[in-house]
C-alpha cells in the first residue's frame, strides 16, 4: 500500500525509473530473416493453441456470454437512476423538495409537484434527460431522503438522443418494497456506515 | 432631533425614529424575526435586543426611542448568547420539513437557525396535535408559525381588514379568524406575503413550486390605477407542456408596499395566441375603412400613442369615455387651480391625518386608496369622512364619520363642501358671489346634507394638519363633472386640503393625457381595441385579432400617484401586437417601447427611453419606480357656475361597482379571484324593485340585456342596488355609475 507521503514526494525520476529489456529492432537483411526464422520455428503458435483446446475439453469457459449475463458492478458505479420506497410500508420516499433538481450540473432533472388530499406535498411528475445526463452522481448525493440513487443499469438504448426516463421507470416496484425485497442500496447516494452513531437525540423531558 | 451613539458612531434619530430605524438607516445590523417596516413594532421575538451603556439589561430596539446621548450596543457576547437562546425556543418542534416547505430557500426561521448555528434541539416541550387550517385562498399550517404576529399587524394595521387574531395559549397559541369560524376577509393575501415562515401559504401555490426556481419579473398591476408594484414569479409550464412558461404566484415586496389580492392572486389573464395572419389582414383593412377605434383604459401609454398615430395616419376618431372623462375633469379643474396635476399622493395620502373620500366605494374601485386610508388612520389617528349614497361595511374599522347623500346630487354636496371647508378663506369677487348665491336650504333638502353633519366634520377636522380630499370616479363621468371639478380645484387652492383623484382604470389618466380624444358617438364602424366595436382587437382571447395583454408587453402606465411606472413581459406573446399593426400602416416603430421617450412632455412626461427606467424600492424603502410626472402649469380662467336644478333618483336604482378583487373583463378571466356577479340589495331596494332574495331579473344596460340573480342584503341600507360590471366582457359603459333601471321579464 502507498501511503500518502509516497504521494507527496513529487521527484518521480528519483529511482521511480527503470529500463525494459527489449531487443533492438532487426535491421540489415540478415537479422529480419533470423526473426522470421526464429518466430515461425519456436512454435509459440501451437503454445496457444494448445491452450485454448485445453480449456475447451475442461469447459472452464471464461467468455462471459453477454448480454445474457453480465459482469457484478462495483457498488459506487453511478448508472441509471433508482427511485426507492420505503421499507415494509412501500411510500415512495421522493418528497419532492427539488434538490436534485436544483443541484443537477447539465440541468436534466425536471419534476412537477402538488398539493394532494392530506395537504401534502406529492411529485406528479418526475423525468431525467438521460441523454443530457452526466451521471456525476449530485442527484444521489444531495437527496436528503436517499430517494434516488443510483443503479446498476448501464444499457441504454433508443432511438433518441434525449431518451427521458420517467418516474413510473426508476420506481422501484410497489409489491418488491412492502415484501422487503429491496436491500437498501450500498452504492452512490447511501448513508454512510455507523451513522446511527452520529445521530443527536432530542431531550425529552416528558 | 436626537444625538446618540451606536456602536461608537455618532448617529441622529428624527422625530418618531426608534433605534432599529436609524441603526438600519446607517447599515448598523440588527437581527428581527416579526420586524416589519410598515406597521408598528409587533415586539414578539425580543431578537433585536440591544444594550445601553450604563443600564442594566437588553431594550427592544424595535420600539425605544433612542434619548440623547445614550451609547447603543448592538453586538456583544450577552446579546449574542441572548439571540441564540432565542433562536434555539424557536426551533423547539419546529416540524423539519423544509425539504417540502413552501417558505424554505425564503424563510427567516431557516435562515437565523443557520445564523445563528442552532445545529440541534436544546429545549423539549411536549407537542400536540395542530390541524392545518384552509381558509380558501390561504392555508394556514399552525405547527410552522412562530407566532411574530406580522399577519395580524398587517391585516388590521394596514389592510383594515383586522379579520385576524392570536389566540393566546401559551404552547397552544395559534393565528385565528377574527371572531369568525372561518377566515372572511378580502383576501387581499398581504399577510401571505409578511409571514416569515411557511405557516400562512397561497393554497393555489403550495406546493407547486420552489422558491429558487421562479423567475421575478418585475412589473407593475394591470388592475387598477394604485399601481402597485409587484413581481410575477415564473417558470416552466410543467413537464407535460414543454416549451411553455407560466405564472405561480406574484410577490410583493411587502417591507414597504402592500398589494391587493387581485394584484396577488389574479395574474392569470396572459393571453396565448400564435399569427393568425388572415386575422391580421383583416384587422388591416378594418382600421383602413373604420371610422374610430374605441379602446379601454386598460392599455400602456406606448399603446395609446400608436393609437394617436393610427388616428393622424388614417383620420380616424379615438373613442375612449372613461379616460375622456378623466381629460374634461381635469381640464377644468386646472382652470381653476393653475396645475395640470392633482396634488396627492397614495405618500401623501398615507401621511394625512384628516381625509374625505367622496364619490367612489373606495375600497373596491382602489384598494390602494383604502390601504393608504387605513394606514392613515392606525398611525397617524387620522379622521376620515366617507361621503357617499352607500355606506361601505368594509371602511368601518376605519371612517369617523360616514355622510350620506342622495344619487346625483354631487354637484350640490361639493359646493356645500367646498362652502364648508372654505369659510373665511379669501375668494376671488366671482367666487364668492357663487356662495352668496348659494341657495342651502334647497341644497340640504336634495342632497340629504345636514349643516349639523357639516359641522361635525369641520369639528373633526379641527386638529389636523395635513388633510386630503379623495374624489371618485363618480364625480368623474358625472353630468356636472366640470363645475365639481371646479370645485374641488377651489378646495385645494384656498384650503389646506390636497387632492387625490381615482382614475378609474389602470391607465385612464396615462390615456387621458396622452390621448386625442373624440366624443364617443354610436358610430357603426368601429374598431375595437379591448373595447366593443365591428371588429374587435382584444387582449381577452375572444376578439377578431388576438394581441398581448399588460403581462406579455413592455410598456408604461401612468399610477394615481402621477407616476409613471414600466412594467415588463411576464409570459411571452407570439402574434401579433398593436406595434405590428400600425407599422403595416405606414405609422413606424421598431418596438412598442420606442414610444415611451416620446410621450408629450407638455402633459409633464420626460423624455426617458424605457430601457433606462427602473422598478424596485431600495433596501431602505425609497421607492425608485419609473418617475414622477413634471408638474405643469395651466391657464387659470374657470370658475364655479350656479349649481345646476339636482337631478332625482328615484325608485330602484343600481350603483355600477364591482364585488372585491375584481375590477374588469380581465380579472374575470383569472382563475383563483371569486366572480360573484349577483344584484345585490337591500330589503328597501327589494321592496321598490318588487324582487325577493334569489330573483331571476333582467334589464338594459350599455344596450344589452344583463341578467342576474337578485340576492338580498342586510348590510345595505336605502334603495340601491349594487350591481357588478366585471364579468360583462367589453359591454360595459363609462358613463354616470348609478343608472336607474326597469327590471323585466322575471322569472
Ligand atoms: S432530492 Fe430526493 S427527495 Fe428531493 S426531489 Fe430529488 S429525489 Fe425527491
Ligand atoms: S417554515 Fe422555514 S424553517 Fe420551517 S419548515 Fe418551512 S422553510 Fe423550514
Ligand atoms: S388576506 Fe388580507 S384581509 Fe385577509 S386575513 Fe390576510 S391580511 Fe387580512
Ligand atoms: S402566521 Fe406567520 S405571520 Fe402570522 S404569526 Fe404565524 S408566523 Fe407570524
Ligand atoms: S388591483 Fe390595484 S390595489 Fe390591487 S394590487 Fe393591483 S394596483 Fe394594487
Amino acid at each position: 500500500m502507498m501511503s500518502l507521503k509516497e504521494f507527496e514526494n513529487r521527484n518521480v525520476s528519483e529511482g521511480a525509473y527503470y529500463k525494459v529489456d527489449i531487443p533492438d529492432y532487426p535491421e540489415t537483411g540478415w537479422e529480419k530473416a533470423k526473426q522470421v526464422f526464429s518466430r515461425a520455428i519456436k512454435g509459440e503458435l501451437f503454445v496457444g493453441l494448445y491452450i485454448v483446446m485445453r480449456e475447451m475439453i475442461k469447459f472452464d469457459i471464461h467468455t462471459v456470454q453477454y448480454p445474457k449475463e453480465k459482469l457484478p458492478i462495483g457498488p459506487r458505479y453511478r448508472a441509471v437512476h433508482e427511485m426507492q420506497r420505503l421499507w415494509e410500508s412501500g411510500t415512495e420516499r421522493c418528497i419532492g423538495c427539488g434538490l436534485c433538481e436544483k443541484i443537477c450540473i447539465s440541468d436534466c432533472i425536471r419534476m412537477d409537484t402538488k398539493i394532494d388530499e392530506q395537504s401534502r406535498k406529492q411529485v406528479t411528475e418526475y423525468t431525467i434527460n438521460l441523454g443530457r445526463c452526466i451521471f456525476c452522481g449530485y442527484c444521489a448525493e444531495v437527496c436528503p431522503e436517499l430517494a434516488i440513487v443510483h443503479g446498476g443499469r448501464y444499457e441504454n438504448t433508443s432511438e433518441q438522443r434525449a431518451h427521458y426516463i420517467g418516474y413510473e421507470d426508476m420506481l422501484t416496484p410497489f409489491d418488491m418494497a412492502v415484501k422487503g425485497q429491496v436491500a437498501e442500496y450500498p452504492g452512490f447516494g447511501a448513508i454512510t456506515p455507523h451513522e446511527d452513531e452520529r445521530v443527536k437525540s432530542t431531550p425529552l423531558a416528558y | 432631533m436626537v444625538n446618540f451613539k451606536i456602536n461608537g458612531r455618532s448617529v441622529t434619530a428624527e422625530r418618531g425614529d426608534t433605534i432599529i430605524n436609524v441603526a438600519r438607516r446607517e447599515d448598523i445590523y440588527i437581527p428581527t424575526m416579526c420586524y416589519i417596516e410598515k406597521t408598528s413594532p409587533c415586539a414578539s421575538c425580543r431578537l433585536c435586543s440591544v444594550e445601553v451603556e450604563g443600564h442594566d439589561g437588553f431594550v427592544l430596539s424595535c420600539n425605544t426611542p433612542p434619548t440623547e446621548g445614550i451609547h447603543v450596543i448592538t453586538d456583544s457576547e450577552s446579546l449574542k448568547t441572548e439571540r441564540t437562546n432565542i433562536m434555539r425556543m424557536y426551533d423547539v418542534n419546529h416540524p423539519l420539513e423544509c425539504g417540502v416547505c413552501d417558505k424554505s430557500g425564503e424563510c427567516d426561521l431557516q435562515n437565523k437557525t443557520l445564523e445563528f448555528n442552532v445545529g440541534q434541539q436544546y429545549f423539549s416541550a411536549k407537542d400536540q396535535p395542530r390541524k392545518i387550517e384552509n381558509w380558501g385562498l390561504i392555508n394556514y399550517d399552525p405547527s410552522l408559525c412562530i407566532l411574530c404576529e406580522k399577519c395580524t399587524h398587517v391585516c388590521n394595521e394596514v389592510i383594515g381588514d383586522d379579520a385576524l387574531d392570536l389566540l393566546f395559549g401559551g404552547y397552544n397559541s395559534k393565528v385565528i379568524p377574527k371572531n369568525a369560524e372561518t377566515l372572511d376577509c378580502t383576501f387581499c393575501g398581504e399577510c401571505i406575503a409578511v409571514c416569515p415562515v411557511g405557516a400562512l401559504v397561497s393554497s393555489d401555490f403550495q406546493y407547486s413550486a420552489n422558491a429558487w426556481e421562479l423567475s421575478k419579473i418585475p412589473a407593475t398591476c394591470a388592475h387598477c390605477s394604485a399601481g402597485c408594484a409587484l413581481e410575477y414569479e415564473v417558470k416552466h409550464a410543467g413537464i407535460d407542456s414543454p416549451g411553455e412558461e407560466s405564472i405561480y404566484r406574484v410577490s410583493n415586496n411587502f417591507e414597504y408596499a402592500t398589494l391587493c389580492g387581485a394584484g396577488r392572486f389574479g395574474f392569470d389573464f396572459a393571453n396565448r395566441a400564435s399569427k393568425d395572419e388572415a386575422a391580421f389582414d383583416a384587422a388591416l383593412s378594418a382600421l383602413q375603412n373604420a371610422e374610430a377605434i374605441r379602446f379601454s383604459s386598460v392599455i400602456s401609454n406606448e399603446e395609446t400613442m400608436i393609437l394617436n398615430g393610427l388616428k393622424a395616419k388614417l383620420g380616424l376618431k379615438l373613442f375612449n369615455e372613461d379616460a375622456r372623462h378623466m381629460q374634461t375633469f381635469m381640464n377644468a379643474y386646472a382652470n381653476v387651480s393653475g396645475k395640470r396635476h392633482y396634488s396627492a399622493t397614495l405618500e401623501t395620502l398615507k401621511a394625512s391625518d384628516g381625509i374625505i373620500i367622496i364619490g367612489s366605494r373606495i375600497a373596491t374601485d382602489n384598494p390602494g386608496v383604502r390601504y393608504a386610508t387605513t394606514t392613515a388612520a392606525r398611525h397617524n389617528g387620522a379622521k376620515v369622512v366617507y361621503m357617499h349614497p352607500l355606506e361601505d361595511a368594509l371602511l368601518q374599522n376605519t371612517v369617523t364619520q360616514f355622510i350620506k347623500y342622495e344619487v346625483g346630487t354631487e354637484e350640490g354636496v361639493l359646493a356645500l363642501l367646498a362652502q364648508t371647508l372654505l369659510v373665511g378663506k379669501e375668494l376671488t369677487q366671482r367666487e364668492q358671489a357663487f356662495f352668496d348665491g348659494l341657495d342651502e336650504g334647497y341644497l340640504n333638502a336634495e342632497t340629504n346634507v345636514g349643516d349639523d353633519e357639516l359641522a361635525l366634520l369641520v369639528k373633526q377636522f379641527m386638529r389636523s394638519k395635513s388633510k386630503t380630499l379623495v374624489v371618485g370616479s363618480d364625480l368623474l363621468a358625472h353630468a356636472r363633472a366640470e363645475n365639481i371639478a371646479h370645485l374641488v380645484a377651489m378646495i385645494e387652492k384656498y384650503s389646506d386640503f390636497t387632492v387625490l383623484v381615482v382614475p378609474t382604470e389602470v391607465n385612464t389618466l396615462g390615456v387621458s393625457l396622452i390621448a386625442d380624444l373624440d366624443i364617443d358617438v354610436a358610430s357603426k364602424n368601429v374598431v375595437g381595441y379591448n373595447a366593443k366595436g365591428s371588429f374587435v382587437i382584444s387582449a381577452l382571447g375572444d376578439g377578431n385579432l388576438n394581441v398581448p395583454a399588460l403581462n406579455q408587453q413592455e410598456g408604461t402606465v401612468v399610477s394615481i400617484d402621477k407616476r409613471l411606472l414600466p412594467t415588463n413581459v411576464a409570459l411571452s406573446f407570439d402574434g401579433y401586437t398593436l406595434n405590428d399593426l400600425a407599422n403595416a400602416l405606414g405609422v413606424y416603430a421598431k418596438n412598442t417601447i420606442d414610444y415611451t421617450a416620446a410621450l408629450p412632455v407638455e402633459s409633464g412626461f420626460q423624455a426617458v427611453e424605457f430601457d433606462s427606467l427602473e422598478n424596485f424600492y431600495s433596501a431602505k424603502g425609497a421607492d425608485i419606480r419609473g418617475y414622477t410626472l413634471n408638474e405643469v402649469t395651466a391657464k387659470r380662467g374657470g370658475h364655479p357656475e350656479d349649481v345646476d336644478e339636482l337631478p332625482e333618483f328615484n325608485g330602484a336604482v343600481i350603483y355600477h361597482v364591482n364585488p372585491v378583487l375584481q375590477f374588469n373583463a380581465f380579472t374575470a378571466k383569472t382563475v383563483q379571484l371569486e366572480k360573484d356577479n349577483n344584484l345585490y340589495g337591500s330589503a328597501s331596494f327589494a321592496a321598490a324593485a318588487r324582487l325577493g332574495d334569489g330573483d331571476a331579473v333582467a334589464f338594459e344596460y350599455a344596450g344589452e340585456t344583463v341578467r342576474r340573480i337578485f340576492k338580498l342584503d342586510d348590510t345595505l341600507k336605502g334603495t340601491v342596488a349594487l350591481h357588478p360590471t366585471f364579468d360583462l366582457g367589453l359591454n360595459v359603459t363609462s358613463g354616470y355609475r348609478f343608472e336607474h333601471v326597469n327590471f323585466y321579464e322575471r322569472e
